[in-house]
């Protein structure tokens, strides 16, 4: 048999160091967290800029600033890591985790628990089908991060980014800072997809135009990209004959959206979600395999890295409570989004602890309005009023464990977000 | 100095260069790519075709059938992947019944064994999500769907292996002859001096043989657009599917790729620009709308990348394979499109005994008793147990060291892509998957890419995607301030 | 004549839409809009001597990775920032790093250091 090992955590971003943090000050005994790359803290190494961890610090902090606050505290309670060290497969009939590394080979760890910590991966070209040729230049901004903030070189000179999430926008103003220069940021959506903030001080600041119902519509160039061409787009998103434009550029930056990475998950025969493309989750951060938590952007993409390390330290705990044979139950009371809810986790409450429902809206909603859960008996759990709600910025729905146990019929929870 | 210069290195041309390295010959293959495979071979369907296709006594009909049985073997022998799927062409009203009929006696005609035709009903028992509305298919069990990536690359290694050069980036700008006799085949690296040149150059076929004055046929460069779809998705279908064709061509296809992505395309456009292998919204809607006629669900949400091939149409609709005349020594293999992929290995036997009957003074046939016929590729980890995996990492550490997460490739295969030839992103993704899967490249591209750098001494910034002036970067950070380049 | 300005404080993830009125002499009469203390000081700091925190990265010699990523420790002045950028690029330091450890000191005459934002170990 392998080695014990009480939690077993795969992904060293901010979700898995957290979550390794949760289960040893749970009083798990072996936790080992499992990070493929040489380094740890996973994607905010290469996130340079400012603006995370001002909930949980208090300050404004870059990327790898977070995550060193972290893990030193992970080193501090006793986790264990291993770099350079990749899971490539989890056997689903008896939770094996199968692992490589140059320095051990090929191994099978058996952990009383795992939590999947695997983030996201990025939207590549090919989900939009731009029509075109395929020349080099084309990025996903995330890739171009890893290029310029970690690798120490530029894709391009001049670049048109599409696509409005917050690493485009951020990318924007790190080519300028580099020297490059960028042509425009094309959003086909009527709403942005990044942070207000990111358009003011990424856009706005140095005069970068931002174009909102507007899509690249055709790519050019055989070799090296030389242009796209731009299109407004009509509200189903048909480009609009006539309104075309060829913008030059060598590079095209994608920011086009993230995608929950589960192919382990998948593996490991755990329920994913058809909406939030991550596991489906109780609140205990619970997968439909017991044995199995998750925690971070692989369960749901959220905005603020603080709510990753939040979750992070919450799946661990339960994970730790799960090896130590404290828990048991799976999924309990289910939770249902209404009218305005495009995506929404946990999808289960067990009211064993207070907890935090994470959601996006549909369509925005620019007047005042009320974010609410109600149950199916129409018991009243949560209400909060809100100025807006939109799509680009997550609501949170908090309940209380004693407001469920004190409704021991509830059948399920419905969760929404209406004007008032 | 060569006995035979083989101009174009797609399937034809690999097939032909390997069937003549079990002579000792002195052979060239020169193509104008940075990669392999590069022009039609690179972006097809992917069809082991059935045979039931070609009207008896064309040259596609001679050589679909004997190609396809070959296949059946030579995937074994060049560790190729070979789905042995089969294939259906699907009728949803009388009319097309009647097409089935004519192409089940062509199949006869043209020994395809085992084509018949089957209710809509009977396929749907298999193939439960096609539409209701087909009404009947024609089944041929012989058909399959192979991996073209692996299948040039490991014909064109085999016959390196066995004696024959490969010169990439080598541009055949024209024949030298003398005397109504041919001399050889200038390029942008010099001339390649040979008294035999054979034309394998796919849409440029035309052009190579008017150097020999043959104007007897034209290509057409028809393009081809393709979706190709996430890995997981090819439970969808588990075989080949053909729409009745039509004059334009067999209609868009849907299938399940040899790895398991599901795909569907092509169209056919008649185009001049035999390089223009851009896609277009009208191509990609025509191919949405035909996928969906066969599969109405046709999950195109889950598309990871969507391409165009350009194939070498002719007037007549069949291949042009003959030896010249004049210049003695010129033989085309032109024209060479659908079932091309299929027909290869078949036309390959016949041009070596084509050569040995025409040009049996210009060189000398005698059999490489060192033939080695067997290829094995890049170990492919994904399709291991875990016994031939750890056996694998342990004997090499690059084996333990995964590049590309979505295929599961290892550094391991990325370094044998690279002993065996590999220069760009592309064509270690081509040798090695790395990069084909639903990321397509957005994690693996910059670990490909100093992998590449590293083994091959090229600063990072000389890195090409599929060569030419297609480089990934364009300097180092700070060059652009310090150059005072804002 | 007042004026009023508008834009979104970069203060938080929130993004509030502030506005911010002026007097004849530029001196700020109120600020509307903000949800918190940091959106009022952001506000007539914006209006009066607008900064922002610069992040990038400086070459680095014979560490693990070739950039070491830096941050200006406080809000630089923003007609500055080009200059910084300049300043940065013209930077080459040997590992190790240490972060926080300062490289820039008054980076291009302002108040800000330029400061490591990871340790990065030698190879």
């Amino acid at each position: 048999m392998s080695e014990r090992i009480d939690v077993l955590i795969i992904g060293a971003g901010p979700a898995g160091v957290a979550a390794g943090i949760g289960a040893r000050r749970e009083g798990a005994e072996r936790v080992v967290v499992l990070e493929r790359d040489w380094d740890l803290g996973g994607i905010l190494q290469q996130c340079i800029h400012p603006g995370f961890g001002l909930r949980t610090f208090k300050e404004e902090l870059t990327g790898p600033e977070y995550m060193h606050r972290f893990i030193q505290q992970a080193h501090e309670a006793g986790v264990e890591f291993r770099t350079n060290t990749m899971v490539f497969q989890i056997d689903r009939e008896n939770n094996t985790v199968w692992t490589m590394n140059k320095e051990r080979g090929i191994e099978a760890l058996n952990p009383s628990a795992i939590v999947l910590t695997m983030g996201c991966r990025e939207r590549p070209l090919g989900a939009i089908r731009i029509p075109g040729t395929r020349p080099a230049g084309i990025y996903t901004a995330g890739t171009a991060q890893r290029f310029v903030n970690m690798e120490g070189y530029m894709p391009g000179k001049r670049a048109v980014i599409l696509g409005s999430g917050d690493i485009g926008l951020i990318m924007a103003r790190r080519m300028i800072w580099e020297g490059a220069s960028v042509e425009g940021v094309y959003e086909v959506m009527s709403w942005p997809g990044g942070l207000r903030r990111n358009i003011a001080q990424c856009l706005d600041d140095y005069g970068i135009p931002f174009h909102l119902k507007t899509t690249v519509t055709r790519i050019h160039g055989q070799d090296r990209l030389e242009g796209v061409t731009v299109a407004q787009v009509d509200d189903y998103m048909t480009p609009i004959a006539g309104t075309e434009r060829y913008v030059e550029c060598d590079t095209l930056l994608l920011a086009i959206g993230l995608i929950p990475e589960n192919e382990l998950s998948r593996m490991a025969g755990v329920d994913i979600h058809p909406v939030t493309g991550g596991p489906v989750v109780n609140d205990l951060l619970q997968t439909s395999n017991p044995a199995i938590f998750a925690a971070g952007n692989v369960v749901i993409v959220y905005d603020l890295v603080d709510n990753v390390s939040d979750e992070g330290l919450i799946a661990g705990a339960n994970a730790a409570k799960f090896a130590a044979g404290k828990i048991t139950s799976a999924m309990r009371i289910p939770v249902k989004g209404g009218e305005n809810v495009r995506l929404y986790s946990p999808q289960f409450v067990t009211g064993e602890a207070d907890s935090t429902i994470f959601m996006r809206v549909t369509h925005p909603v620019e007047t005042a309005c009320r974010v609410f859960a109600v149950t199916d008996d129409g018991t009243e759990l949560y209400s909060q009023r809100l100025r807006y709600a939109r799509p680009g910025e997550m609501n949170e729905v908090r309940i209380k464990a004693d407001k469920v146990k004190a409704s021991p019929n509830i059948s399920n929870i419905t969760i929404d977000i209406q004007p008032v | 100095m060569y006995d035979i210069v083989i101009i174009g290195s797609g399937i034809t041309g690999s097939s032909i260069a390997r069937q003549l390295s079990k002579y000792k010959l002195r052979i060239a293959v020169i193509d104008k790519a940075s990669e392999l495979p590069a022009g039609a071979s690179r972006a097809n369907s992917s069809m082991i075709h059935g045979g039931f296709d070609d009207k008896p006594g064309t040259m596609k009909a001679k050589f679909c059938v004997p190609g396809n049985k070959l296949w059946h073997r030579l995937k074994d022998t060049l560790d190729v992947h070979l789905d042995e799927c089969g294939s259906y062409v699907c009728a949803f009203n009388d009319d097309e019944v009647r097409h089935l009929e004519v192409l089940l006696q062509q199949g006869k005609a043209n020994g395809s064994p085992g084509v018949e035709i089957i209710s809509g009903d009977k396929m749907r028992e298999k193939e439960p999500n096609v539409s209701p509305g087909i009404v009947a298919a024609l089944w041929s069990p012989e058909a399959g769907i192979i991996n073209n990536f692996e299948a040039v690359n490991a014909m064109i290694e085999s016959a390196q292996i066995n004696g024959a050069e490969l010169h990439l980036e080598t541009v055949a700008t024209g024949l030298i002859t003398e005397g109504g006799n041919v001399r050889g085949v200038s390029t942008s690296k010099g001339d390649f001096l040979a008294p035999i040149v054979i034309n394998a150059g796919g849409v440029h076929s035309g052009e190579i043989a008017s150097w020999a004055g043959d104007t007897s046929f034209r290509i057409i460069p028809t393009k081809g657009e393709y979706f190709l779809l996430d890995r997981s998705t090819g439970g969808t279908i588990t075989s080949f599917l053909f729409s009745c064709p039509s004059k334009a061509g067999k209609g868009v296809t849907v299938l399940r790729t040899a790895e398991g992505n599901l795909m569907a395309g092509p169209t056919a456009t008649e185009q001049l620009d035999p390089e223009d292998r851009s896609t277009t919204p009208e191509g990609l809607a025509e191919v949405l709308k035909g996928a969906r006629r066969l599969v109405p669900n046709f999950p195109v949400n889950m598309n990871i990348t969507t391409f165009a091939g350009v194939r070498a149409n002719t007037e007549s609709g069949d291949f042009e394979i003959s030896a010249l005349k004049t210049p003695r020594g010129f033989v085309n293999v032109a024209g060479i499109k659908s079932p091309g992929f299929t027909s290869a290995p078949a036309i390959a036997e016949y041009i070596a005994e084509l050569l040995q009957e025409e040009f049996a003074d210009l060189a000398t046939f005698a059999p490489n008793e060192k033939f080695i016929p067997e290829h094995r590729n890049i170990p492919r980890f994904l399709y291991m147990d875990m016994a031939g995996r750890k056996a694998l990492a342990e004997n090499d550490p690059a084996y333990a060291q995964i590049v590309c997460r979505c295929e599961t490739v290892t550094e391991g295969q990325v370094l044998e892509a690279i002993r065996r030839g590999a220069r760009t992103v592309s064509a270690v993704k081509m040798m090695t998957r790395a990069g084909t899967g639903r990321c397509q490249g957005g994690f693996c591209c910059p670990r490909v890419a100093e992998i590449l750098s590293r083994e091959l001494g090229i600063p990072l910034d000389q890195i090409t995607r599929h060569g030419g002036e297609s480089r990934l970067l364009v300097g180092k950070t700070k060059e652009f301030l310090l150059k005072g380049a804002v | 004549m007042s004026e009023e300005r508008k834009f979104i404080c970069v203060s938080c993830p929130l993004g509030c839409g502030l506005t911010v009125t002026l007097d004849d002499a530029g001196e700020v009469v109120s600020v509307e809009g903000n949800t918190c203390a940091r959106g009022a000081s952001y506000a007539r700091s914006e209006v009066k001597d607008p900064r922002r925190v610069f992040a990038s990265t400086v070459r680095v010699k014979g560490g693990k990775l070739p950039v070491c990523p830096v941050r200006s420790k406080t809000p630089a002045p923003k007609g500055k920032l080009f200059d910084i950028t300049r300043a940065v690029a013209a930077l080459e330091v040997e590992a190790p790093v240490k972060i926080g450890q300062v490289l820039i000191h008054n980076v291009c005459g302002t108040d800000a250091d330029i400061v490591a934002s990871r340790d990065l170990e030698a190879v």
